[in-house]
């Protein structure tokens, strides 16, 4: 099921918020709106937190996390530390890395088997990811977007890729992370797929402005609704998608 | 979406006299109002002059305002340009548009023309009749074209009531004889509420209605129907059905009454069909057999069967509705939109010239499947409670299908609260709203931890100048466990069972010596306090002054001079010496100048009375050097007085500052001499 969510007027959920398979980590904001949504749609079956990391709301941009474990960045506080620790259930094991590129959300992709990486990211970190969040580590980047967690979305189930993504590109992706690869935009067009939307493994958040066509795209591809399969974006949605792009 | 035809911002046409009306105020209230005759003739001209020109300009705005808002028949879309020409007729239209532009060119040629006769007039008045002239002569231009403007004006109106059809999105359009059923049709599948009666013609207009299909946004226009008659013949309401089935590329669905109910037999609405086909040529065309709850297909005589089998046969489906019982009017809409996207389709990717899927668009429509690269199982994690939930979500969804009238309920207390009830977690939303200004985010209130009672413990963050969390460590508990232990084997094993103190010659020795030690530093202590305090002794310079005059040097001095100082004779001095120091003979001293002599004496008593700390002394200093140069009190007296009195005029000079009155020059020289007498001019 996709869901379209706004952060206080901001159709980039995905930088204010990092859902994975048994937390959801969400940034303070000014109101609860946005939380709320998350809290009735999510809080009986995995933790909805709210945290800051080094004071910033952009949580989305700068953890990244799954079902394992959670990397933050160095920059981020002992309390909020200490905050992640009392919230996130005893199985989520949760690390500060030091790492150059700190906006870790913009850098890493991953799911609960796989990561994709930026190719300069460091040794350790590509460590951290192996020890915390138990995944294969790949460094790639999508055509020209070397910042592969800003362009693109995975679950367990499928990955959406921003929309310029050759489809060499894609297959090598699915070769590597063994899920189908789409290319598609959310919020109305925009590429920054990591930045408009979140998902896991059974629900996805996309920013307001998404359009139908785009929510139909993401069911599909991450297996969300009862119909939902990725064979369906080449067949039954085709014609509506080239309908409406061109 | 807006579309690009828009014509609900066409400003509202003035009609020639209110227009008239409104340029010549304006002119009055924009352009100066006072002239004199006693003006130069130029200012008299120029202030007339503007004027003239202020009413060519503002006439010129308000046609040309009027010209560039109307739409232009060769620029829109032929289907809009078409309509204009059946509801406006285009040479009315372009005749009323080109008046305006006459107009503005005629006032034009007014204006220049008056300003340029306006060089030879001489005087005010005749700079004025010019004036009234040509104001005259521009606004009865405007009364000429007041029929132009009216008709304008009803143009305006009636476009800005169109609907607003965009011409070049996915369209379904429904067509065929008055009565057949196209505004019930419309009315089933989009909102657009068109007027239903049962009798014909009763939809004289476009309508538009909007459905979405397939996530798309699709429009349906709903005609006025269409006799079988040659074009020449057909009215206005006609032509405007005409004019969107000839100029929209859409879906056309011809609608037919197979109960014939309309009075048109199926062979006239077929025969309307073969007549209006070439309109179709090209589009996707369907057949909507309305009213089959009144007569089913099946139960039509053999020949009109017959005709309708044939028609099939030719490729055109034929879709049963009933717009009465909804049968068949989703299939009709879905087979409708299906055909004209599949062909649109076709069309965008033929135009563009897309083969190779390396297009941007194609590739949105391509997914890569992965090949396996290993036996690894990588399957989604769904956590144990989705499903349950997911059952009672639908369960909740079917009930609210079920009662229908609580959809409100749920409406108005947002989506979010849509599938909840009151066991589960109140959300921060609904907290935040009851609280309103005094809620403050709780972000402990959902804490794992071991012992929920910790939740709200204060945890310092910095102590004593330390991080607290620098000092953390998980593992402190084994650690200490671990040391215990360690130190239980240490004690087992007699590590501590040795006496420590069992002291050797060594030791002894530097005890010995670290006592010698110690014994010397206390002495030097000492040592250096009390010299220090001998050493730091240092009093005022007042106080160690020798005394000079003393009472040995006097019988010294007074003996090597030959005087004889006896003892006896000196009992004065020795009584002055020997009474009591500085502080207390001053303030006797000053009570005997002061007071009277009753109040001298102190009781004596008094001072005995005296306990304690006796009160300290100042210092002992000799007397001020005009004290002790004056035998007694009288004469000091008076020298002060001399003193003062000398000062005084130094006194005043010293006080003066430069704000005081000051005459620099008492008789300046220039007052006092020369040719001018002494007389009055001295003080100026």
């Amino acid at each position: 099921m996709a869901l379209r969510v706004d952060y206080e007027g901001s159709n980039d959920v995905g930088v204010f918020c990092t859902l994975t398979n048994s937390y959801c980590l969400v940034g303070v904001g000014g109101t609860q709106n946005f939380y709320s949504i998350l809290e009735a749609e999510l809080s009986d079956l995995i933790p909805v937190v709210h945290t800051s990391i080094n004071s910033t709301r952009i949580v989305g941009r700068l953890t990244v996390g799954n079902r394992h474990g959670l990397l933050v960045p160095n920059a981020t506080t002992d309390q909020e530390l200490q905050h992640l620790r009392n919230s996130l259930p005893d199985e989520v094991a949760i690390r500060r890395v030091d790492e150059r590129l700190s906006a870790l959300g913009n850098v890493i992709a991953c799911n609960d088997h796989v990561a994709i990486v930026h190719a300069e990211i460091s040794a350790e970190t590509e460590q951290a990811l192996v020890e915390v969040l138990k995944v294969e580590v790949f460094r790639v980047s999508l055509a020209q977007n070397s910042l592969v967690g800003s362009y693109c979305a995975l679950s367990s189930n499928g990955c959406l890729v921003a929309a310029r993504t050759p489809p060499e590109t894609q297959r090598e992706l699915a070769a590597l992370l063994q899920i189908p690869v789409v290319a598609g935009t959310v919020n109305r067009g925009s590429e920054l797929i990591g930045a408009g939307m979140v998902v896991n493994d059974w629900v996805a958040f996309c920013g307001l402005d998404s359009t139908s066509t785009e929510l139909s795209v993401v069911e599909s591809i991450f297996k969300l609704g009862e119909q939902g399969a990725p064979t369906s974006i080449s067949n039954q949605l085709r014609d509506t998608l080239i309908e409406s792009m061109l | 979406m807006t579309s690009m035809y828009n014509f609900k911002r066409i400003t509202v046409v003035p009609n020639a006299s209110e227009l008239k009306d409104v340029v010549l105020s304006k002119t009055q209230r924009k352009t100066p109002t006072v002239v004199h005759r006693q003006y130069s003739i130029g200012r008299i001209r120029a202030f007339y002059a503007r004027k003239i020109k202020f009413l060519q300009q503002t006439l010129h705005d308000k046609l040309t305002q009027i010209i560039n808002e109307f739409p232009k028949m060769e620029e829109i879309h032929p289907f809009y340009s078409d309509l204009m020409n059946i509801l406006y007729d285009r040479d009315h239209y372009k005749i009323a548009l080109g008046q305006m532009n006459t107009a503005r060119h005629l006032i034009d040629g007014i204006a220049r023309e008056y300003v340029r006769l306006m060089k030879y007039a001489d005087s005010l008045y005749r700079c004025k009749m010019l004036k009234r002239a040509a104001l005259g002569r521009m606004v009865k231009l405007l009364k000429r074209q007041k029929s132009s403007f009216e008709y304008l004006e009803q143009v305006r109106q009636h476009l800005s009531r169109l609907p607003s059809i965009d011409p070049s999105t996915r369209t379904l359009i429904l067509c065929g004889f008055p009565n057949v059923g196209k505004s019930s049709f419309i009315n089933n599948v989009t909102r657009a509420d068109v007027e239903v009666q049962p009798y014909a013609f009763t939809t004289k207009a476009l309508y538009v209605g909007h459905l979405d299909y397939r996530f798309l946004r699709w429009q349906v226009i709903d005609t006025p129907g269409i006799l079988d008659q040659p074009l020449e013949d057909r009215n206005t309401i006609e032509m405007q059905a005409v004019t969107a089935l000839a100029h929209l590329k859409a879906s056309v669905l011809f609608m037919m009454d197979v109960s014939e109910q309309c009075d048109r037999t199926i062979e006239e609405q077929l025969h309307l069909f073969e007549s209006i086909r070439p309109l179709f040529a090209n589009k996707p065309v369907l057949i909507g057999l309305n009213k089959v709850d009144i007569r089913h297909r099946g139960d039509l005589p053999a020949e009109k069967a017959a005709l309708l089998d044939q028609l099939e046969k030719e490729g055109i489906p034929i879709v049963e509705t009933s717009t009465l019982t909804q049968e068949g009017v989703m299939s009709l809409r879905d087979r409708a939109c299906d055909e004209l996207l599949a062909q649109r389709v076709e069309a965008k990717i033929q135009a563009k010239k897309i083969t190779n899927i390396e297009d941007s668009v194609l590739n949105r429509v391509f997914v890569a499947y992965p090949a396996p690269r290993d036996e690894k199982v990588r399957a989604p994690f769904v956590p144990p409670g989705l499903a349950a939930k997911r059952a009672a979500k639908k369960l909740a969804a079917e009930n609210a299908m079920d009662v229908d009238d609580v959809e409100t309920v749920g409406a108005s207390a947002g989506a979010v609260s849509e599938f909840r009830d009151e066991n589960m977690r109140r959300l921060e939303r609904e907290i935040e709203l009851a609280m309103e200004d005094d809620y403050i985010l709780d972000l402990k209130k959902h804490y794992m931890l071991k012992n929920p009672d910790e939740k709200y413990d204060i945890v310092p963050e910095i102590w004593e100048g330390h991080n607290l969390a620098d000092f953390v460590d998980p593992e402190i508990q084994q650690k200490l466990e671990s040391l215990l232990k360690e130190e239980e084997l240490l004690e087992q094993a007699g590590e501590y069972e040795s006496d420590l103190d069992s002291d050797d010659e060594e030791t002894k020795e530097k005890m010995a010596l670290a006592l010698q030690i110690r014994e010397k530093e206390k002495l030097l202590t000492l040592e250096h306090t009390v010299n220090k305090r001998i050493a730091g002794r240092v009093g005022s310079r007042v106080h160690t002054r020798k005394r000079e005059r003393s009472m040995s040097r006097l019988e010294h001095e007074l003996g090597e001079l030959g005087v004889d100082i006896d003892t006896k004779k000196m009992k004065n001095l020795q009584g002055q010496c020997a009474k009591p120091q500085l502080g207390k003979k001053v303030c006797s001293r000053r009570s005997s100048i002061s007071s009277p002599p009753l109040l001298q004496p102190r009781p004596i008593a008094n001072e005995r009375m005296k306990v304690g700390r006796a009160r300290s002394l100042s210092a002992v200093r000799p007397a001020p050097r005009d004290e002790l140069a004056f035998p007694d009190e009288e004469k000091r007296a008076h020298v002060d007085k001399l003193r003062t009195k000398a000062m005084r005029g130094l006194r005043r000079e010293a006080k003066k500052g430069e704000a005081d009155r000051h005459v620099y020059d008492l008789k300046p020289k220039h007052l006092f001499c020369g040719k001018r007498g002494n007389g009055k001019t001295d003080w100026r």
